[in-house]
């Protein structure tokens, strides 16, 4: 485990997050569900800032195709298990760092099982079925999500905090069909970023949530729109929360 | 057509309302957009302006016609009209009208 304030590692962004935001960091537990070009934004720069414990879930193997994006990889890593690569790049950046590589598949079955013990759940998925079945569970156990997804030049991200946002289901009620996605890699970049922002702010208590918005990123205009959006007051989840 | 003159239609006074677009809908159409309608206008209503006017977002839109892609969200000032009367939603005066497709990427 870290000891923060121990090193040099951490000097600048304390100056951000403040010594109660690094040992928050530290202590930390999260899952980032998918180790594709969101997730490999998202693990690179939660792991850099010292989130304690990663668990990273991922059923594939590395493909040469995947990797315009997917920046946990190299070229030598195709044929890989991805979770295995993955908590390999994640612990040479970061050692203090504890990964926990899971080859699964995300479906209703598994979803509870993965969330058990974390504290925040990034959603890095590729298909809205994993997804649902990844919310909901985080969901039922009051753990906040934090979605991302992309096509093309475009992305979108929204935190999901139990009680005060709408659910996964009422931002996104059908599911777009599935799919190969078109996708310029540094789209991924942003909107990983966006999810790893998000995560320290959500664990660190500074700043203001995307709750309740969703953000739009447009990166053929490189224009931004935040767009509050409510729930379906008769969900039987959420029932529209949009405190 | 944008403007802050009213529309009449018959008896009832028109509306405005802004739209604004999203993800690879702005492939077809203009990111945002005053549109005015004639009073007692819905969903419906608004798609059918749309769709005149921009070749290519009907079949983005509509599975078959009168039925809309069930995962093509359309918000009326941030509710979902899945949540309320879909194509029938009724519009009023100075609403906010947005569409956008879920992105699924990973």
């Amino acid at each position: 485990m870290q000891e923060t304030g121990e090193n040099e590692r951490y000097r600048r962004q304390a100056a951000v997050v403040g010594e109660g935001g690094q040992a928050a960091l530290a202590r930390a537990r999260i899952v980032i569900a998918g180790a594709g070009g969101l997730g490999s934004a998202i693990a690179l720069y939660c792991a850099a800032a010292g989130i304690g414990q990663i668990r990273i879930v991922d059923c594939d193997t590395v493909e040469v195709s995947n990797l315009n994006r997917q920046i946990l990889y190299r070229t030598g890593d195709v044929g890989a298990e991805k979770v295995t690569a993955a908590a390999e790049d994640l612990r040479a950046l970061n050692p203090g760092v504890e990964v926990e590589p899971v080859r699964t598949r995300i479906t209703a079955g598994s979803a509870a099982s993965l969330v058990e013990g974390v504290d925040l759940v990034l959603d890095a998925l590729d298909n809205f079925a994993a997804r649902y079945a990844l919310a909901h569970a985080a969901w039922q156990r009051g753990i906040p999500f934090i979605h991302g997804a992309v096509h093309g030049l475009y992305g979108q991200a929204t935190t999901i905090i139990p009680g005060r946002s709408p659910c996964l289901r009422c931002i996104v009620p059908a599911p777009p069909p599935d799919g190969a996605t078109p996708i310029l890699g540094v789209t991924t970049g942003v909107i990983g970023s966006i999810q790893a922002t998000e995560a320290i702010k959500c664990i660190t208590g500074r700043g203001t949530l995307l709750t309740g918005r969703v953000l739009f990123w447009d990166g053929v205009r490189a224009d931004v729109e935040i767009l509050p959006i409510q729930g379906d007051p008769a969900c039987p989840d959420c029932g529209g929360a949009d405190r | 057509m944008s403007g802050d003159g009213a529309v009449t239609n018959g008896t009832e006074s028109g509306i405005t309302v802004t739209v604004k677009s999203f993800a690879t809908f702005r492939e077809v159409m203009e990111t945002q957009l005053v549109l005015q309608l004639p009073g007692g206008a819905t969903v419906q209503t608004l798609l059918a302006e749309l769709t005149a006017r921009y070749s290519g977002l009907g079949g983005m839109l509509f599975a078959a016609p009168g039925r809309l892609r069930d995962y093509v969200n359309i918000l009326k000032n941030g509710r979902n009209v899945h949540f309320l009367a879909g194509l029938d939603t009724p519009l009023d005066d100075g609403d906010v009208i947005a569409l956008f497709p879920p992105l699924a990427g990973g």
